[in-house]
């Protein structure tokens, strides 16, 4: 990982070449100093300080079934950002209008572990915004049916609380919440519940499963819930005529114009969100946005459906 | 493409009228007032003040936005809508001018009546003129409603919004008369015009409606920004 | 493409909130069975792993069975603008638990009563006067919350301040108990917690033989007590060693 930063050691040509250790100082403080040229000179000969090719994502994982309290849940590793995401599933009474919908809550987290600019009592700004992007993107992109959600119709439904704790702020936040929201979903079982004298829906235990089966049973076995078109995402930084891929917190904060585009599994547009910046953003450069998406999400298809199954073999 | 009848008799590419009045606020350092049919929005800008705030870069001025609704407490939505507008507007103001200074834009919604950010953004544009706040160029904002279809319609009125399937806000910069040639006001052999400052959607679209979507919210900007322009001058006019 | 505005309606968790097993009281003379078949001395297996969260200056994430934990260190960095001048450092701790820590989906806010404690547990083994004027912030966040909580926060904790390379005196180890019945059972879980007559935590610094917290709630007698705080101070010094190898294979691995 950090050889990328010792062979770029040459090229920065820097007064100072007497010993690796005051080199290595030196690289440092002009990184600090001058960041914006400290990566111009890096962008010069299309690679990263972090020794990425400008168009690679970082190594991505996705763990599934984290959190045991939850139905359903997921680790999603992009880099070191990480996220965890659980589904915690309960029971309301749908609206008049929709009585045969179930509902999907989705609120996003930045707890002051994961960013030293988080603190405690003090809310981080993008928290909210992040929240709501995650929300229309998942409700919008019709990746889950609400009607399967439903229990009996008008009188119960279920309520999918979906939370997700950034872990690890270091970049690129959409993609990797939105990773493992979708991971949670697919590793979300429904528990098996029945209805019973109050009119009220409870949790079957596995010793009571064979009698009472047939009496009020709602939700006959676990079951999953089938996802279609799955939304995945890319977000990229914008620098002059440079596009970086799945930008790190230190690009981010130093080139400021970022373009994440949002592609379902049926290559179709979900959201293409670029909120300002000094860059302006011509048609064929939100194009090459797209097609960079459109390699990424095979990446990201083939990472989820690893973890899927590696979960069906234990 | 069939032709889509729309409620108010206007055609797809028809904008509803516009009107823009500035330097209605007394106590602001700059306001204005940007109606688009009957959606309504005030905006006024405070500022530049001393200091930035935390987490902010004070090499820079800083450029604070606060959404108040027309009625209720904010929300994750305006929130949303105060990130977006801080950063377009940040980047159309010329930040090194001030620096370590901060500069407040509050946007009161008056009515909303669809296009709600685009009108927004028009509203706080000409309201930063007013004050006198530097600029590098200034900003239109429109909307691009697109129905099943792929039929597209600009400008949607609220319960157009609501019927379609998907939509576009988009910011361009304005179309820039300078006294440059042609040619060397250009950005890598295009019009600044042609760049997009930003692009926020909503629902799923196919990639091919969205670049129409650019494309049709494109050639609108232009009268957008001859409109603003126009109205800017006569009331400079009429101020001196 | 329409935006429903509806207020969120009201829910409810589907699993049963009162369990119809019967609790186990002072009076009945029946041994409690652990749930999770461990002996009444026996704690659950400790997992520690320094380095998780890589924007702080050091971290930790502890797994206790199912007590998950991470600790971000950030600093010695600048006090607050309102604070006064200060010849030692400062300590900052905050607890936190996510939504989905418990059975029951929780509001997600921080624990007021745990970061006080937290603070109380580690401020003494700190050699605060190494980082004067500044502050050092500890913020703890439960991933899910499987029963001693307290105890696996602090002991994280201290393993992220070592990661910081915060200078302290020695780890600092915490190891709770619960009284049910006659049974002393050491490391409860979360169930056990609910059944409990009382309770006993010790966090202590083992090598130095130093006690800095030790609280005691509920019913007890004093040879219980006595009994309790001898297991602990021995489950303590045993953990220790698991923590500070957790350490040392850090450094060595990057050596490599």
């Amino acid at each position: 990982m950090f050889c990328g930063k010792e062979d770029k050691l040459e090229t920065m040509e820097l007064p100072n070449d007497s010993g690796d250790l005051g080199s290595e100082m030196e690289v440092d403080a002009f990184r600090r100093l001058f960041p914006l040229r400290f990566y111009e000179r890096h962008l010069a000969e299309s690679i990263r300080p972090d020794a990425r090719p400008l168009s690679r994502a970082r190594d991505t994982t996705v763990a599934l079934g984290a959190v045991a309290s939850a139905n359903g849940s997921a680790l999603a590793k992009i880099g070191s950002t990480t996220m965890l995401a659980a589904i915690k599933m309960e029971v309301m009474t749908p609206s008049v209008e929709l009585p045969d919908e179930g509902c999907i809550a989705i609120e996003f987290h930045m707890p002051p572990i994961c960013s030293p600019l988080v603190r405690p009592g003090r809310p981080a700004e993008v928290a909210p915004v992040v929240s709501k992007q995650l929300s229309d993107t998942i409700l919008s992109s019709g990746m889950i049916n609400l009607k399967e959600l439903s229990l009996v119709s008008g009188k119960a439904a279920w309520m999918a609380y979906l939370d997700i704790y950034c872990l690890d702020a270091d970049g690129a936040l959409f993609d990797a919440a939105l990773l493992s929201a979708v991971a949670a979903f697919s590793h979300l079982q429904i528990p098996v519940v029945s209805l019973n004298d109050d009119g009220k829906i409870v949790m079957l235990s596995e010793e009571q499963d064979d009698g009472n089966l047939d009496k009020g049973a709602v939700n006959k076995e676990k079951r999953k819930i089938a996802l279609s078109s799955i939304p995945f995402s890319l977000t990229c930084v914008l620098h002059k005529n440079y596009i970086l891929a799945d930008p790190t917190a230190e690009e981010e904060s130093i080139m400021e114009t970022v373009v994440t585009v949002v592609l379902d599994s049926s290559n179709q547009l979900v959201s293409l969100y670029k909120p300002g910046g000094p860059v302006l953003a011509r048609t064929s450069v939100l194009q090459d946005c797209v097609a960079l998406t459109r390699q990424r999400i095979k990446e990201l298809q083939n990472i989820l459906d690893e973890a899927i199954s590696g979960m069906e073999v234990d | 493409m069939g032709e889509m009848v729309r409620e108010d008799g206007r055609t797809a590419n028809q904008l509803r009228p516009l009107n823009c009045s500035r330097n209605i606020l007394n106590r602001a350092h700059g306001s204005a007032r940007w109606r688009q049919g009957d959606t309504e929005v005030l905006a006024a800008v405070y500022g530049p003040k001393a200091g930035t705030k935390k987490n902010e870069n004070p090499e820079k001025a800083c450029i604070e936005v606060i959404w108040k609704p027309q009625s209720g407490q904010i929300g994750k939505l305006e929130k949303e809508y105060e990130m977006i507008m801080k950063k377009t507007l940040q980047s159309i103001c010329i930040l090194t001018v001030n620096p370590n200074t901060t500069t407040s834009i509050v946007v009161q919604v008056v009515h909303d009546d669809g296009a709600l950010l685009p009108c927004a953004v028009n509203a706080a544009c000409a309201a930063l003129v007013d004050a006198g706040i530097p600029m590098k160029h200034l900003a239109v904002a429109i909307c691009c409603c697109l129905a099943e279809s792929g039929y597209l319609i600009l400008d949607p009125t609220k319960l157009e919004e609501q019927n379609m399937k998907s939509l576009a806000y988009l910011v361009f910069p304005n179309s820039t008369t300078s006294v440059c040639t042609e040619e060397a006001s250009l950005v890598d052999g295009e019009p600044m015009e042609h760049g997009i400052i930003t692009s926020v959607t909503h629902g799923v679209m196919l990639v091919d409606n969205y670049l129409h979507c650019l494309e049709r919210g494109r050639a609108a900007s232009a009268k957008l920004s001859d409109f603003l322009r126009k109205s800017l001058k006569s009331q400079l006019q009429s101020d001196s | 493409m329409t935006t429903k505005h509806s207020a969120v309606p009201t829910t409810y968790s589907p699993s049963p909130t009162s369990r119809s097993k019967p609790s186990v009281s002072k009076d009945s003379i029946v041994d409690w069975v652990r749930p999770d078949g461990r002996g009444y001395r026996q704690c659950r297996p400790a997992f520690f792993r320094t380095g998780a969260v890589n924007a702080a200056s050091g971290s930790a994430y502890a797994e206790f069975g199912n007590t998950k934990v991470i600790v971000s260190v950030f600093g010695p960095r600048e006090s607050k603008k309102a604070m006064m001048y200060s010849d030692v450092g400062r300590l900052n701790c905050n607890v936190g638990f996510t939504t989905f820590a418990t059975p029951i989906r929780g509001q997600g806010s921080d624990h007021k009563e745990f970061s006080s404690l937290l603070h109380k547990a580690l401020e003494g083994a700190i050699i605060l006067e190494t980082f004067p004027k500044t502050t050092v912030d500890v913020f703890a966040l439960v991933l899910e919350s499987g029963g001693s909580d307290l105890p696996v926060i602090i002991s994280c904790a201290s393993v992220a301040l070592a990661d910081a390379g915060i200078m302290m005196y020695d780890l600092v180890a915490a190891v709770s108990m619960s009284c049910l019945g006659k049974n002393l059972v050491i490391d409860p879980i979360t169930e056990e917690e609910s059944y409990q007559d009382g309770s006993l935590m010790i966090t202590c610094m083992p090598s130095r033989y130093e006690v800095t917290q030790l609280t005691v709630i509920g019913e007890w007698s004093t040879p219980e007590i006595n009994e309790a705080m001898e297991l602990c101070l021995d489950a303590c010094s045993k953990l220790a060693e698991i923590m500070r190898s957790s350490l040392k294979e850090v450094v060595s691995g990057s050596q490599e």
